[in-house]
């Protein structure tokens, strides 16, 4: 019962940073309308830059969150501007095409390129909060409940911010209708680098958060980037709330599944493949996922 | 004189098999190598470039092809010939079904579904260590007991050669026009008769069939099996290839995947740098050259020994090079 109730805690916190880097993804679709393929490893960059941060500069844990965060954005805005500005151009053919190319080869580019500059061997940071802490009978470190707060307060700031803010109503009008967006006055381009600079800086949040819990590696993205997909599908593409019910869900059965497994030794190596395995059956029965908006779906 | 192209192709086959005895052990390899990603980036480029259906779980047939051969030849001492047939067969049923199933998806939506597949049989392979050894790889028998990589060089000579010719007889016939509209406009294409349902079913299958076909011959010349062969990394090297050459046509994406395997050998000194370097190749091949790097030569290959000089007026301008 015990190891349940752990399975189910650690579930939870996991999905929480499910969440935060599906909810990216999910920004980044609905507005430049690509499946943004590399967001996995925008979520490992995060995660070194924070590791940089409090090694080297010796941050304390939110500013390392604040730095890596901030990085993040610029270098998200940065790609944009050098790499996706062909999607908004009436001579590019295949949009869908070039959109998944692009972003495909970009995180070939950058996991590559953290191969040789942060090395193969997993790196941990110092911890945000040292120590363990005692819920009854559980034992739960401090850094998972510090991550799992910290998301789900960023979760809230980003909700506050999509809708209660000017600029996040401009964001959620240019995902509606680009052309109606800008009659009113609102800058498309301007918007485009926003969405894709916000994906990544909350998926930045998602490897800062998660650094002190799990070692850093270069190809650490590569199934966060599925299980993202897994959250975004489950959702409904373009809908931030189902992608945060769902971030937590998916979070949850992976829990409950490797706490469940009949076989201890394959349960973890089986939970990743559980999580796809629910995203193929998702694609399947219901393309547009669980709270899946009319107006983003893909062509 | 035209058709010169034709000749010139058949006369450097020729040469490759005339003297391929003269290559070192080494770049024998790598040309055999070469030659195992040359069928898969031509049969991904009949999926991906003609029907615009962008598998991302190309590997993970060859991977299956190899594990399937491998083990049936382990298990019940079946000849490697005819375990690389029941690899193809079984790669070709699977890739029949998940083309089946995937018939409502479309770009991305294939794309992160096949992502899926390809990591399930990733995981599977890997996790049950019992039947397929696990990370430490599957020891397989060898095709040939030889002293020289020779017979394995012909071999995959032929089979890339019976590839190139089934895939380009396919690219060149109405069936290949049928999957081009497909990938320009489904629905256009369903309104002009092309039978959607039944061509993307096909595609998928025989891709899928020749990527286990690379990856029976690959599993038996190498000697052990890694479910690394299935890997993303190997996905995206496969990528790098068909994207550099030019993924919209058979022989530029060949081009593409003998230039990156042998780049990859020249270069060996810098190791990691050269996959960033292909990272970035790629980046910029597909913000400023979407056609691929080698195209344009093809196609002024593809035209030599035509008459210079005024344009025959009656060929259409989409014409020229539209056959690989």
């Amino acid at each position: 019962m015990d190891y349940f109730v752990l399975q189910a805690t650690n579930g939870a916190i996991i999905g929480v940073i499910y969440a935060l880097i599906a909810v990216g993804v999910t920004i980044i679709f609905s507005i430049l309308k690509i499946v943004n393929f590399a967001h996995g490893d925008l979520y490992m960059l995060g995660g070194y830059t924070a590791y940089y941060a409090i090694t080297f500069l010796g941050a304390p844990p939110l500013g390392a969150l604040a730095l890596s965060m901030a990085a993040l954005f610029l270098f998200g805005a940065l790609v944009e501007r050098l790499l996706l500005t062909p999607l908004y151009s009436e001579r590019t053919e295949r949009k869908d095409e070039y959109g998944l190319l692009v972003t495909f080869g970009l995180a070939f580019f950058l996991r590559n390129t953290a191969l040789i500059v942060f090395g193969p061997f997993p790196l941990r940071p110092r911890s945000f909060v040292p120590g363990v802490a005692h819920l009854g009978s559980l034992t739960v470190t401090w850094d998972r409940i510090f991550a799992g707060a910290l998301g789900v307060a960023l979760i809230i700031g980003l909700l506050y911010f999509m809708h209660r803010t000017l600029w996040g109503q401009a964001l959620d009008a240019v995902s509606q209708s680009r052309e109606s967006a800008a009659i009113v006055g609102i800058n498309p381009r301007l918007f485009n680098s926003l969405a894709f600079a916000v994906g990544a800086a909350l998926a930045a949040a998602a490897g800062a958060l998660i650094a002190p819990v799990y070692s850093l590696a270069p190809d650490m993205g590569v199934l966060p980037n599925i299980q993202a997909y897994v959250v975004v599908i489950l959702g409904g593409m373009g809908s931030v709330v189902g992608s945060i019910v769902a971030g937590i869900l998916l979070g949850e059965a992976e829990g409950l599944f490797t706490a469940f497994f009949p076989d201890p030794t394959r349960a973890l190596a089986y939970t990743n493949a559980f999580g796809v395995l629910v995203l193929m059956a998702v694609l399947l029965v219901r393309p547009t996922g669980l709270f899946g908006r009319r107006h983003v779906r893909m062509e | 004189m035209r058709g010169l192209h034709a000749y010139v192709l058949a006369a450097a086959g020729v040469c490759a098999l005339v003297y391929g005895h003269l290559l070192n052990p080494y770049w024998m390899h790598v040309a055999i190598i070469a030659m195992f990603y040359g069928i898969l980036a031509a049969s991904w480029s009949l999926l991906a470039g003609y029907a615009g259906l962008f598998s991302l779980g190309h590997m993970a047939f060859a991977s299956l092809g190899g594990y399937t051969s491998a083990l049936l030849v382990q298990w019940y001492r079946l000849p490697i010939p005819a375990g690389m047939a029941a690899g193809v067969v079984l790669c070709t049923l699977v890739g029949a079904g998940i083309g089946w199933i995937c018939l409502r998806m479309s770009g991305p939506y294939l794309a992160i579904f096949t992502l899926g597949f390809a990591e399930i049989v990733r995981i599977t392979f890997s996790t049950e260590d019992e039947v397929t050894g696990g990370m430490a790889g599957l020891h397989t028998a060898p095709l040939f007991r030889a002293a020289t990589d020779l017979p394995y060089y012909y071999t995959a000579f032929g089979l890339l050669v019976f590839s190139l010719a089934t895939l380009a007889v396919i690219a060149r016939s109405r069936w290949g026009l049928f999957l081009r509209a497909l990938r320009e406009d489904e629905q256009a294409a369903a309104a002009s008769g092309v039978a959607v349902a039944r061509f993307r079913t096909l595609a998928f299958a025989v891709a899928s069939g020749f990527a286990g076909l690379a990856g029976g011959f690959y599993a038996h010349y190498v000697g052990i099996l890694t479910p690394s062969v299935g890997s993303l990394d190997l996905m995206a090297l496969l990528v790098v290839m068909a994207v550099i050459g030019g993924m919209e046509r058979i022989p530029t994406a060949v081009g593409g995947a003998f230039g990156v395997e042998f780049l990859q050998e020249a270069l060996r000194a810098y190791g990691q740098w050269r996959l960033v370097l292909f990272g970035l190749i790629l980046l910029g091949t597909m913000r400023f050259a979407r056609n691929g790097l080698l195209t344009p030569a093809w196609l002024q290959f593809v035209r030599l020994g035509e008459i210079r000089g005024p344009a025959p007026a009656r060929r259409g301008v989409g014409q020229e090079g539209s056959g690989p």
